[in-house]
């Protein structure tokens, strides 16, 4: 009985580490709807200034706070300037895709700035422990759930009752009013990003200190574990972050408890999917609250999409048909190839989440189904490659349809949000069902591609077979999206209130959308699994699904051709960047960040 | 690079690329351009420190194999290549490095999907595929250019086990483990062991890389009721158990593998890493040559700092590069051959090693058992901790 004891305080404590994070990133919600990328990168950002105040300048605590949350608020305010208000009249999508550009470009300065190399940051406070149950807690796990509870405390007080504090709410609830009514909401949304930079900076400190180890990895973590508390709690609810994160942090606690370590993340992820299904406002929404979203979809604005003229698709298409026949060298195929099979994931997911409006952040698992599905039927079963890769994109549509119904009923953030975590729980099923799976080890050993008995192992051959795939899949796509389903589909994402009201099944309509996309996608992770030979849990990664999303509001979403050109140019530009060495994946940050500024409907624009 | 690419690539079959082998050994052998050998790591993304460390080990080992004169008068230099660890871009480095005639092998790359997932490409275009790390049992099974000196957990984890159960005297166990597949093949291979040596585990527990949060995780631990817990981990999260053990309150003996020899285990576990026993291939006064050559050498390029295992490992690769091409000369398949001829090479993992032809791997790791005595490695006395 006394474990259980333990088990409440270690999920409590790690609970205030997640709601540091948590409260940023709800603030920043509150007023932007916006989820903030680039918390985590603000939250490393700190724990390096932290670094460099306690082990170069030998400050103080209080000091080394003080300096890490005004140079994390600088940041933070450099942030809103320059990366975020000159997109505050595009798409509200453009906003979501530059906070993932700059917290590529955040990530990798301080990669290059303090090495990759994980640091001590020792704490400055003294090393005492207070026996509680079987366990102890030492004056740091006291400050960071002072830090959280009083933060979260003054931000609500601050919301309730200041006068900017009122402004900050008008600006959330309606932008344009609060514009009307006199509020300066760029100085409001300064406000607020200096507070949460502040914050993040402070907490990366505080967690780097606790764990007496900080490195540059640790901001995707960070960022995932925050969204999901915040969700948890209620998009944009300040305290209600704080109470998700111990929720969460107990959920997970228990969840060791009960079945074990390696099932750990897989409770707090289905805890979000849960919560999301029965209460998409979070645990402490009001129910006549209204909902965050915007009813209509805002989300996706219209855009006039570019035409491009039949003929030069299909001279580009004879192009790409016969580039094996001039002299390019293999490298130029394989990094080809690598952009059709992502093509074929951006065709899927331009699809769900550009034409139907479900923004899915978790398309990995799609692949990985796919993958995992033809792998296995080819190696248990002995089935022919050609079929069993049909066989994975067949049991992707099917699987993954059925995962992702349950968050038909959500809108905007909160599908991606869902659909973040059931990627996240499809990789940690295949992490641990082993008997299936393999676990770790992974499957090695997969057949090579071939189709009717011939093998297909030269890069020309795997060329042209992924690029006939991939024309195949959008030829259908866009005879698809030029009949009366196509229309339905723009319908729903249009405004679904109205497409409902003219008789259109929304629920059906979704499926529909995930089934021919689960199918593009499972095709896609089935050739790469025979491509490679080798599959893990960790081939098809959330950065997978991330990537996917990107090169989808890069081409324009529900835009085909798009999505294509989309996978080539960020499969091609990172490759381009070689030559920069270390430096490539900050030149990509950038590029992003530019052509976000710049082309905030895509490329070739939304359709 | 790619106009080179361009330049001298035949396409099509397997034969032009042999062609392009045979044009590259004529080129070879008029220059004096270096001999080249491509790495595929990660320099960027999650896994970046790893491709650091690589990247010290193996200048360290060039500059010596300058000073030695390098391959029968020349340089040996290589071109990295930063792969992420990801498949995707594993894959077209090994098109790339396949494809440059001026590559006579490849190294790397670090984690069992990014190398595996290019392992085909490799065998088919007839270029060595060296994966110094790559402890994955199926890794040399890819075909018969994958070679490996990774220390095989078969071999390494009975030694771990005969320290924890037969030299400590521990009978009562909790493993836990990185759940990868290095964590995963190493956590069997030591269970087997343990048990035969006569000890019981009695609970295991596998954590997946990013976590940061143990607690839990340790009243399982303590509620089996260990003598001694055993950390198959790499240095930044055998650092992070250590410390949280420590503030649980969990007084037990702790015993990790080789991966956490690092002064950043010292560094990131402080006090909590005091008196943790670790098993590793060699120590710091080993007063074998190749030790204290390589430790020295360390010390003084990189200005005072001690080398790690991922050091040692990339240092040993380097010279075992240099030892193949010595013999197989810049041409791709001779090199494949020379891997069976080469002997004796000094080696700090190994003392020498030396392939089985068989597997494509190197048996008989040196062992060494080390314990945390004052914030530092020291060789273990014998005394009960």
């Amino acid at each position: 009985m006394s474990s259980w004891l333990d088990y409440t305080i270690n999920g409590l404590i790690v609970g205030n580490v997640y709601a540091l994070v948590a409260v940023g990133l709800a603030l920043i919600f509150g007023v932007s709807r916006l989820i903030n990328f680039a918390q985590g990168s603000i939250y490393l950002v700190g724990a390096y200034i932290g670094w460099v105040a306690v082990v170069q300048l030998h400050t103080p605590l209080p000091l080394t706070i003080i300096v890490v949350a005004a140079s994390a608020a600088v940041v933070g305010l450099i942030i809103e300037r320059f990366g975020l208000r000159p997109l505050q009249n595009s798409v509200r999508i453009a906003p979501l895709l530059a906070t993932i550009g700059i917290s590529f470009v955040l990530d990798q300065l301080v990669m290059l700035t303090f090495s990759p190399n994980p640091r001590a940051l020792p704490s400055q406070l003294p090393d005492v422990r207070f026996q509680v149950g079987g366990g102890t807690i030492g004056p740091l796990d006291l400050l960071i759930a002072g830090v959280g509870i009083t933060s979260a405390l003054l931000l609500f007080v601050f919301l309730r009752y200041s006068k900017l504090g009122w402004a900050v709410r008008a600006t959330a609830q309606d932008r344009d009013a609060a514009m009307q009514m006199g509020v300066d909401v760029n100085r409001v949304n300064q406000a607020v990003f200096g507070i949460a930079a502040a914050l993040g900076g402070v907490s990366g400190m505080l967690v780097g200190m606790y764990y007496n180890q900080i490195d540059t990895a640790m901001s995707l973590q960070a960022t995932l574990k925050g969204v999901v508390a915040e969700v948890v709690g209620g998009a944009g609810n300040v305290p209600g972050a704080v109470v998700g994160s111990l929720l969460l942090g107990l959920v997970e606690s228990y969840g060791v408890a009960v079945f074990g370590t390696s099932y750990r993340n897989l409770f707090a992820f289905l805890l979000l999917v849960v919560v999301l299904v029965l209460r998409p406002n979070g645990l402490f929404a009001s129910a006549r609250q209204a909902p965050p979203e915007p009813l209509t979809g805002t989300f996706i604005a219209p855009s006039r999409p570019v035409r491009i003229p039949r003929w030069a698709l299909l001279a580009a298409t004879g192009i790409f048909a016969i580039l094996p026949l001039f002299p390019v060298s293999f490298y130029v195929l394989q990094t080809f190839i690598n952009a059709w099979l992502l093509g074929m994931l951006a065709l899927s997911l331009t699809l769900v989440a550009g034409t139907i409006g479900q923004v899915s952040l978790g398309h990995a698992a799609l692949l990985a189904i796919g993958a995992y599905t033809s792998a296995l039927l080819s190696l248990n079963f002995s089935v022919p490659v050609g079929l069993a890769v049909i066989g994975g994109g067949l049991m992707s549509a099917a699987l993954g349809t059925a995962l992702i119904s349950p968050s038909f009923r959500l809108r905007g953030h909160y599908v991606s949000i869902a659909t973040l975590a059931i990627g996240e729980i499809v990789s940690l099923v295949i992490l641990n069902w082993e008997s299936v799976t393999r676990g770790p080890i992974g499957i090695s050993g997969i057949p090579p591609l071939s189709l009717f008995g011939y093998e297909l192992i030269s890069p020309t051959s795997i060329y042209w077979f992924s690029f006939a795939v991939m024309i195949v899949l959008a030829l259908l796509q866009g005879r698809l999206l030029g009949s009366h389903l196509g229309r339905s589909f723009r319908a729903i994402r249009d405004d679904d209130i109205a497409a409902r009201a003219y008789g259109l099944s929304l629920n059906r309509y979704k499926s529909l959308a995930f089934i021919f996309g689960g199918f593009a996608a499972g095709v896609s992770g089935g050739i790469a699994a025979h491509l490679y030979s080798y599959i893990n849990h960790e081939t098809f990664n959330t950065q997978q699904s991330i990537l996917a999303l990107t090169v989808v509001i890069l081409g324009g979403l529900g835009n085909v051709v798009g999505a294509i050109v989309g996978s080539v140019a960020l499969v091609g530009l990172p490759e381009l960047f070689r030559i920069a060495a270390e430096y490539r994946i900050l030149i990509y940050g950038i590029v992003l960040l530019l052509l976000v500024r710049f082309r905030p409907q895509g490329l070739l624009g939304t359709m | 690079m790619s106009n080179i690419d361009r330049r001298s690539l035949v396409k099509g079959s397997l034969a032009a690329m042999m062609a392009g082998a045979a044009f590259s050994r004529a080129a070879f052998a008029q220059s004096s351009e270096p001999i080249l050998l491509g790495v595929s790591g990660p320099l960027t993304g999650p896994n970046a420190q790893y491709g650091t460390q690589w990247k010290q080990g193996f200048d360290l080992a060039l500059d010596e194999i300058l000073g030695a004169g390098g391959i029968n008068g020349r340089k040996l230099a290589y071109s990295f290549e930063d792969s992420q660890s990801d498949p995707r871009q594993s894959v077209a480095i090994a098109q790339k490095f396949v494809s440059d005639p001026r590559i006579v092998m490849e190294l790397g790359d670090f984690s069992s999907p990014a190398s595996m997932a290019a392992s085909p490409i490799y065998q088919r275009g007839g270029l060595v595929q060296f994966g110094f790390t790559n402890s994955h049992p199926d890794f040399t099974k890819g075909g018969d250019f994958m070679w490996s000196t990774s220390v095989s957990q078969a071999d390494e984890q009975p030694l771990l086990a005969s320290y924890a159960v037969k030299r400590l005297g521990l009978k009562k166990l909790a493993v836990l483990h990185l759940n990868t597949d290095w964590g995963r093949t190493s956590r069997d291979y030591f269970t087997k062991a343990a048990k035969e040596y006569g000890a019981e585990i009695v609970v295991t527990e596998g954590y997946i890389a990013e976590e940061r949060d143990f607690r839990s995780t340790l009243v399982r631990v303590r509620d089996a009721n260990p003598d001694g817990l055993i950390l198959i981990s790499y240095y930044s999260d055998g650092a992070l158990i250590a410390r949280q053990a420590r503030q649980v309150g969990l007084k037990q003996v702790i015993c990790a593998a080789s991966s956490v020899y690092s002064p950043k285990f010292l560094e990131l576990g402080g006090e909590a890493v005091e008196d943790v026993h670790v098993g590793t291939r060699y120590f710091p006064e080993d007063p074998r040559p190749e030790v204290q050559k390589f430790i020295a050498g360390f010390r003084k390029k990189y200005n005072g700092l001690e080398p790690d295992a991922f050091n040692a490992y990339a240092y040993d690769a380097m010279n075992m590069a240099a030892a193949v091409v010595k013999i197989g000369g810049a041409d791709r398949r001779a090199i494949r051959d020379a891997f069976t001829k080469v002997k004796d090479v000094p080696s700090v993992i190994f003392g020498t090693a030396t392939f089985d032809v068989a597997t494509r791997r190197v048996k008989g790791a040196m062992n060494a058992e080390l314990v945390v005595r004052k914030g530092q490695f020291a060789l273990w006395d014998g005394k009960p901790t």
